[in-house]
């Protein structure tokens, strides 16, 4: 560990100064004098000068004084200080330790032990070099880290917060342990009305749990906004994370369909604690558990969605929490689950409280101050304006549109009855028309809405009167699901026709089933009885069309809906 | 802390994890069954000393079927408590494990 060091050094007594000078120079060091402390400091630069030897007893300046000028001027820089001393000042010298001398020398001189202490002073400067070297590394590392992942978050939010959070329907509590963490909420307006919830938690904290959320982000609202349905959403989220992700991750989650067509919602819970349903109905909130394995799991062919169907009036509320909430430990070590939350689950806290109050509960419980996990809530309050009236559904724009003339014709045989949802690929040629795509939410509406009432009152032969009460409607939909899975025989006919004249357009969608048809004579669309469960997708769709037209004996319907192009719609 | 012995007789790989089951045993808790000499036939996960278990340790859970065959795999998730039974009912484990209370 050879190194020539510049040293100053300073003392007062010529014959001390210029034998320690010809010792260091000896050793090849290059020597620095001065004749006193003032002169010392003032011939000092942290920047040249790497150790100090200082007289302790000086004239104008003494040791101690120059000493704690010097440690001034060198600020962060480490520069060893060595104090020069006779036996005869003990005390001086003690203080100038103190005051963070790095050793002494006494005098008289011994070159043996100038050289001892020399070969210290150089161990612990290059000691000192590597630290200072290894800590710029890491201020840079950690400079350069920083920087990425806020980059990344940026991405990362315009990913996952490209939604409708901000709806008044809903309420959401989010703290994350890290920058990144690995729960997300979701939220999106369905093209028909309504909206898909999507709470989930993958596993771990931090980038690598957040790294999953962006595919199932994209999932979510592409497919959404495309208007595919939960039962086609999930699996797809399901496939792509367990294609994605290392056999140890995975995603627990719970994803919500509320439909304001039919005033009901769907729940599918892979994994998270239980849902809690308020209804104005009864004190305590129905409860939806996990039944299904979280996302990413399973492979595609043996994947199921359960799904729990609830009706709902509007003002109930659903609450859904990850299991941050629901495993986090109060003050005496017990999970929430089987304490802090029972007020909660025997229905004692306003549900329009609930989320006040489980922060309340978590700020007290200490469990905000240091949480183990990162922790979101959300809250919705059920309505049948949801995704209908809300402001930000994306302001349609008005632009040059060139006349359109086309039609086509879609049958769908038992097979792909089974097997397809023709909703979305019909839609998406439908919207391909100039200014079209700005009403793509209500022609979704009357497209789901013709293509339900055929496939399930139609070929199926349901009857609607099943679904007057809450019970039957969950049967309604058990059945649908076995005739569906059953059916050999049957056909649906979807035509679309669009013409042009002037500034008029004209959409004409006929929609025609393989059933017995029905007495469209006496139907009523009269909307004001809202509280009836079955037959209001009949009165709906003659609000949104422009002419409603019944043929073959109700086996088909044609919807008119009119629009006008060079102007601000 | 986790603990692993093999049965030569029945081919069974027994892991005990003892205290918190998360993130920290991670290592010890794969070396635990990638590192055994011998291909075991059957897994015994004995969580009777483990008081909490989190979604990190499903993972590893996970992880082990994995590696004992998936679908095939012979895992048995053996006496957890109340609270751990509860973590692993709400994440539906019991379609992918036999669980013996």
């Amino acid at each position: 560990m050879e190194q020539i060091l510049n040293i100053l050094i300073a003392d007062d007594n010529p014959s001390d100064r210029i034998l320690l000078k010809a010792i260091l120079s000896q050793f090849g060091h290059n020597v620095i004098s001065a004749v006193d402390g003032q002169e010392a400091v003032e011939k000092f630069n942290p920047n040249t000068i790497q150790l100090v030897c200082l007289d302790v007893k000086m004239p104008r300046k003494d040791g101690w004084e120059a000493a704690l000028e010097i440690q001034q001027t060198a600020g962060d820089l480490f520069v060893p200080i060595i104090f020069l001393s006779g036996v005869a000042d003990p005390i001086a010298l003690s203080n100038c330790l103190r005051i963070g001398g790095t050793d002494f020398i006494s005098k008289p001189y011994s070159p043996a032990l100038i050289t001892a202490k020399l070969n210290a002073i150089v161990r612990l400067l290059v000691m000192q070099k590597t630290l200072e070297e290894q800590r710029d590394a890491m201020s840079l590392y950690n400079e350069q880290l920083v920087h990425d992942q806020n980059v990344a978050k940026v991405v990362y939010e315009n990913i996952t917060h490209s939604n409708c959070l901000k709806d008044p329907a809903l309420s959401t509590v989010h703290y994350g342990t890290h920058t990144f963490n690995g729960d997300v909420i979701l939220a999106a307006y369905k093209p028909n009305g309504g909206m898909h919830l999507l709470l989930g938690d993958f596993t771990g904290h931090g980038l690598s749990a957040a790294i999953g959320a962006l595919p199932l982000a994209d999932i979510f609202f592409d497919w959404t906004k495309k208007g595919f349905l939960m039962r086609q959403i999930i699996p797809e989220i399901n496939a792509r994370l367990k294609s994605i992700l290392p056999a140890n991750m995975f995603c627990s989650a719970a994803f919500v369909d509320i439909k304001v067509n039919n005033k009901s919602i769907e729940i599918w819970n892979g994994g998270l604690p239980d849902l809690l349903f308020f209804s104005q109905q009864s004190k305590a909130p129905a409860r939806f558990e996990s039944k299904n394995l979280p996302l990413g799991i399973l492979p595609p062919d043996v994947f199921e969605c359960q799904i729990d169907p609830v009706t709902f009036v509007p003002g109930d509320r659903l609450v859904v929490f990850s299991d941050g909430v629901y495993e986090a430990q109060d003050k005496s070590g017990a999970m929430f689950c089987h304490s802090v939350l029972n007020p909660l689950y025997e229905g004692e806290i306003a549900d329009d409280q609930a989320l006040d109050w489980m922060v309340e509960q978590l700020t007290k419980e200490g469990v905000l101050e240091n949480p183990h996990d990162d922790i979101s809530c959300l809250s919705v309050r059920l309505d049948t304006n949801i995704g209908i009236e809300s402001p930000d559904r994306g302001v349609p724009t008005s632009h040059h549109e060139a006349p359109a003339d086309f039609s086509f014709e879609y049958v769908l045989n038992a097979d792909s009855l089974r097997n397809t949802d023709p909703l979305p690929y019909v839609l998406q040629i439908i919207t391909t028309v100039p200014g079209l795509s700005s009403f793509s939410s209500q022609i979704f509406m009357i497209l789901s809405e013709l293509y339900s009432n055929a496939l399930e009152h139609g070929v199926l032969g349901l009857s609607s009167y099943k679904k007057s009460s809450s019970d039957g409607f969950s049967q309604y939909y058990d059945e649908r699901e076995q005739r569906l899975a059953a059916l050999t025989e049957g056909y649906v006919k979807i035509s679309v026709k669009v013409t042009s004249s002037g500034n008029e357009r004209v959409l004409a969608l006929y929609v025609e089933d393989s059933g017995d048809g029905f007495d469209y004579q006496n139907i009523s669309f009269d909307m004001s009885n809202s509280e009836l469960l079955y037959n209001r997708g009949l009165a709906l769709l003659d609000q949104l069309c422009h002419k409603l037209e019944f043929s073959k004996g109700g086996r088909g319907v044609t919807a008119y809906y009119h629009w006008q192009v060079g102007q601000e719609s | 802390m986790v603990e692993s012995s093999f049965d030569d007789k029945t081919e069974c790989l027994t892991i005990l994890v003892d205290g918190r089951f998360d993130y920290s045993c991670h290592k010890l808790f794969k070396e635990a069954f990638v590192s055994a000499k011998k291909a075991a036939s059957v897994y015994e996960i004995d969580l009777s000393r483990v008081t909490y278990l989190d979604s990190s340790a499903l993972g590893m859970l996970l992880l082990l079927r994995d590696h004992a065959g998936g679908e095939k795999a012979d895992v048995r998730l053996k006496k957890p408590n109340g609270a751990v039974l509860d973590i692993l009912k709400i994440a539906n484990f019991h379609r992918l494990f036999d669980i013996e209370e």
